[in-house]
């Protein structure tokens, strides 16, 4: 038998692992501008959005841009909002400052984001009976120069000439979007667009806030598919088994395009059924897989979910959520699948749940997604939605050398047995052909051996076994997040998020700068250590805000007798637009005494 | 019964006289006969009175859900291409609840051989209709018989052009050690169909009815004839046994990681190369 080294071969008697701190610059307040550009699908609006963002983060901005997108290829109506600020934001506002229709249904679509002080630029063509436009010859420029889709280089010409910002940063764009006839139709559609706005002059902009010097060197822009897919790498990820579905394909494509550059395999399955199932087969011997998909995709997977959980094969499984039930809306946003996640798969065994914030968070939970499903061997439900997914913004560098790596699997022995019973409650978990004993995995209730089993006094030591298991991995819980606004540092009441609210919570909260006021945003949601929750339970008043019809974390707090006093809860497809959230969160202070 | 690699300690529960028993003899002799080390062996299975089999072998053993044992099974060998993967299942776990795994995994053409004992009939459940069930066989469920067409897995196979496609009669145990030999031999996915009686619930198909309604294959039968196979499938008085089709193309495995043939659990990634990329956006 040849000696096979296992790279960083952990076992359980470790403590758990601590993500690595990066020192990171401390901002208080964000001065921020609002674009929101809209047109129909197929039109080039996503290159439109990527060209603008790229080049004010080297102009030394900080941007964070949505995509709020139909459900179809061509056509419809689609508009990117982009925010423009002097330090971080991770959350979308819905009225806007600035807003350029690409034609004359955008307009229609987005009446209710526009305020008597928006400034209306839009394609010469787009009449509108009730609103003030600046007309542009966008769309008449882009098609003398040769292509209608110039436009998409025209926009951003006109409004880094408005903002007096330097068209070099767009040329270096386009040079590397473009090539051939389109490179040299798209510098002149962006020229021609630069100089056009030089007599719009008296239009009353918004004042663009002071940019940052050396800010490409500290800070990357990416979406969250991208950061949590750096997050899966980093967890060490080497094997993606997915059936494509929206929102959590572009984790799929990620991981390929990936796969391009280290040993990662990668498979597009006949369903979401045989996906969790390879992601089994793969752990099984001794990959670290996983798998993509939405709501719909996870309800199929529910039975290997729960093969996981008896055979204690590891698993990883990102769900993007969109809202449902069944189809429902599959390029909006929801928080909806918490309780399908949390419950999903027959039978009583422990996994855990998690639900990553913002861009750091993607890639901490992310790499902690396979680091948890390894040491405890059991499934995780790495929790994303539309709204995360899609959304473009900054984060600061990350290490990855200071991601502890480890592997929690044994060369076995002649005697080895697969579910050995021993204090710990998690056996040696051994591959086959690493050692000399046979793997023997058993979806049937099964013995130490993995035979299978009808004797009640297994069974009773196994059900105990994968009990005390679950209670391990309550008590290694990460902690959530709790973070104080204004000057007392000790505020009475908390509003409690989980996953992608985060971002919109933090900047109502710092906007309001209420004493009373304290974030608690949860990462880790399941399974939940109650001590974490006594905090909750010395406030005068817990508020709660989901983006779900019900309040489904609410009544996970309830069920471990937090009280929740308020719901803000919306179901609507959108995330929480924080001048929206702000009001609704004004509202419900006003019923607390 | 007690064969060569049986599991020590170990007790089969399956009726006397199961055609179960020959397939389990069959398969330990082939792993002996092979040399197959069963530390380096694996035998994926899904639910039913077959996918008790790895219980009774001392290889390792991955048994899964109902119908699952082909995505298990493949993501295995890809994981680390140096073991022998076996997929086994009967005709209701395989073709019915795992209908769409079989024809992906065919088109997959992983390393893998994949044995179904098919009986015609469902044992675990106590005798309801399978998908390979004749016409006309009534059941408890089937009261006025079974109308679907039964499932011809041969001619299914073929038609995607699976890399090895056979079946043959376990009460003619020499000429099926032989087909299972040349499965093992094969270089990509190798489909085993194994004609088995179910003693209990399936009068109809018995020993006796096997022997009188197949025929081995021709000594001069070209396995490389695509259509000529394609006909040989759908002769059913007599059933032929044999190899129908044998074509060995690039492997599922291979495909995906080229001559790199490392188990996935000594690979790690780079750190700095994630943090190469990362630095890009």
């Amino acid at each position: 038998m040849k000696k096979t080294d296992i790279p960083f071969q952990a076992t359980i008697d470790q403590p758990p692992v601590t993500f690595p701190t990066f020192k990171k610059k401390k901002y208080t307040h964000a001065k921020s501008i609002s674009i929101l550009i809209g047109g129909a699908a197929g039109t080039g609006i996503k290159t439109l959005e990527t060209l603008l963002s790229d080049a004010l983060r080297r102009s030394g901005y900080f941007v964070f841009s949505t995509i709020e997108y139909m459900s179809r290829v061509r056509g419809g109506s689609n508009c990117t909002l982009l925010r423009i600020s002097d330090a971080p934001i991770q959350a979308p506002c819905w009225h806007v400052d600035l807003f350029v229709a690409l034609d004359e249904d955008a307009i229609e679509h987005v009446k209710e984001r526009l305020t008597a002080q928006t400034i209306v630029l839009a394609d010469e063509s787009v009449t509108d009976e009730d609103i003030d436009i600046t007309p542009l010859p966008m769309l008449t420029t882009a098609k003398e120069l040769g292509n209608v889709r110039y436009a998409n280089a025209y926009v951003p010409g006109v409004l880094f000439g408005l903002f007096g910002l330097s068209a070099e940063m767009l040329s270096q764009g386009i040079e590397t979007l473009f090539d051939g006839e389109h490179l040299a139709g798209n510098e002149s559609a962006m020229r021609e667009g630069f100089i056009y706005a030089q007599s719009l002059k008296n239009l009353s902009l918004p004042t663009l806030p002071e940019p940052t010097k050396g800010l490409t060197d500290t800070m990357h822009l990416m979406d969250g598919s991208t950061a949590s897919g750096f997050g899966f790498l980093a967890g060490g990820c080497n094997m993606i088994t997915s059936y494509p579905m929206s929102p959590s394909t572009a984790v799929l494509n990620f991981m390929a395009s990936m796969s391009q550059h280290f040993t990662l395999l990668v498979e597009q399955s006949e369903d979401e059924i045989a996906s969790l199932n390879m992601v089994l087969g793969g752990w099984y011997s001794g990959a670290r897989a996983m798998t993509s998909t939405s709501g719909g995709g996870f309800a199929l997977m529910s039975e290997a979910m729960s093969l996981s959980g008896v055979s204690e094969t590891p698993a990883v499984i990102y769900l993007a959520q969109r809202p449902g039930p069944a189809t429902g809306m599959p390029t909006r946003t929801e928080q909806g699948d918490l309780n399908l996640a949390i419950h999903s798969g027959h039978g009583d065994f422990g996994h855990i749940v998690l639900a990553p914030g913002d861009l750091q968070e993607c890639i901490d939970y992310g790499y902690l997604a396979f680091e948890v499903a390894d040491r405890y061997q059991m499934p995780v439900v790495y929790l994303s939605d539309q709204y995360l997914a899609d959304t473009m913004s900054m984060i600061e560098s990350v290490d990855f050398e200071d991601y502890e790596q480890r592997r929690y699997i044994q060369p076995t022995e002649k005697s080895y047995d697969r579910y050995t019973l021993n204090p710990t409650a998690i056996s040696p978990r051994g591959v086959p052909s690493l050692g000399e004993g046979l793997v023997v995995s058993s979806s049937h209730e099964h013995d130490e051996r993995g035979q299978g089993t009808e004797s009640y006094h297994v069974r009773e030591e196994m059900v105990e076994k994968r009990q005390k298991k679950s209670s391990l991995s309550v008590a290694e819980a990460f902690k959530p997040e709790v973070v104080q606004y204004g000057i007392s540092k000790k505020g009475s009441i908390a509003v409690i998020g989980w996953g992608s609210t985060k971002g919109a919570i933090a900047e109502v909260l710092r906007e309001l700068d209420d004493d009373r006021l304290f974030q608690v945003h949860f990462a880790w949601v399941h399974p939940l250590n109650p001590e974490h929750l006594e905090i909750l339970k010395q406030t005068k008043a817990n508020i709660i805000i989901e983006n779900n019809v019900t309040g489904q974390f609410a009544d996970i707090l309830k069920s471990h007798d937090v009280e929740i006093n308020h719901r803000i809860l919306q179901s609507n497809g959108f995330p929480f637009f924080v001048d929206l959230l702000k009001e609704m969160l004004l509202d419900t202070l006003k019923e607390i005494k | 019964m007690n064969y060569p690699l049986d599991r020590p300690g170990t007790k089969k529960a399956w009726c006397p006289g199961c055609g179960n028993f020959g397939i389990l003899k069959l398969i330990e002799e082939v792993l002996i006969e092979l040399a197959l080390d069963p530390k380096n062996t694996v035998i994926i299975s899904g639910i039913g009175q077959a996918a008790k089999t790895p219980y009774y072998i001392d290889t390792n053993m991955f048994s899964g859900l109902h119908g699952r044992a082909l995505p298990v099974a493949t993501a295995i060998k890809a994981s680390n291409p140096a073991l022998n993967v076996i997929a086994e299942g009967g005709d209701g776990d395989m073709y019915g609840e795992g209908g769409n795994h079989f024809i992906h995994t065919m088109r997959r053409n992983p390393n893998i051989v994949h044995i179904v004992h098919n009986n015609m009939v469902y044992g675990l459940t106590k005798g309801q209709a399978s998908p390979t069930s004749q016409k006309g066989f009534e059941s408890k469920v089937q009261v006025k018989g079974v109308s679907s067409e039964p499932l011809n897995p041969i001619s299914l196979a073929l038609a995607l052009k699976a890399s090895f496609v056979s079946r043959v009669n376990i009460g003619n145990q020499a000429h099926a050690k032989e087909v299972l030999k040349e499965a093992f031999l094969h270089k990509g996915y190798a489909l085993v169909d194994i004609f088995q009686p179910c003693v209990v619930f399936n009068k109809v198909n018995t020993y006796q009815w096997f022997k009188a309604n197949t025929y081995e294959l021709e000594s001069d039968y070209d396995s490389s004839d695509l259509p000529a196979a394609m006909t040989k499938a759908l002769e059913n008085d007599p059933i032929p046994i044999g190899i129908f089709y044998r074509k060995a193309y690039v492997t599922f495995e291979e495909h995906l990681r080229g001559d790199e043939k490392k188990a996935l659990f000594e690979h790690t990634h780079d750190l700095k190369m994630i943090q190469k990329f990362f630095n890009n956006y």
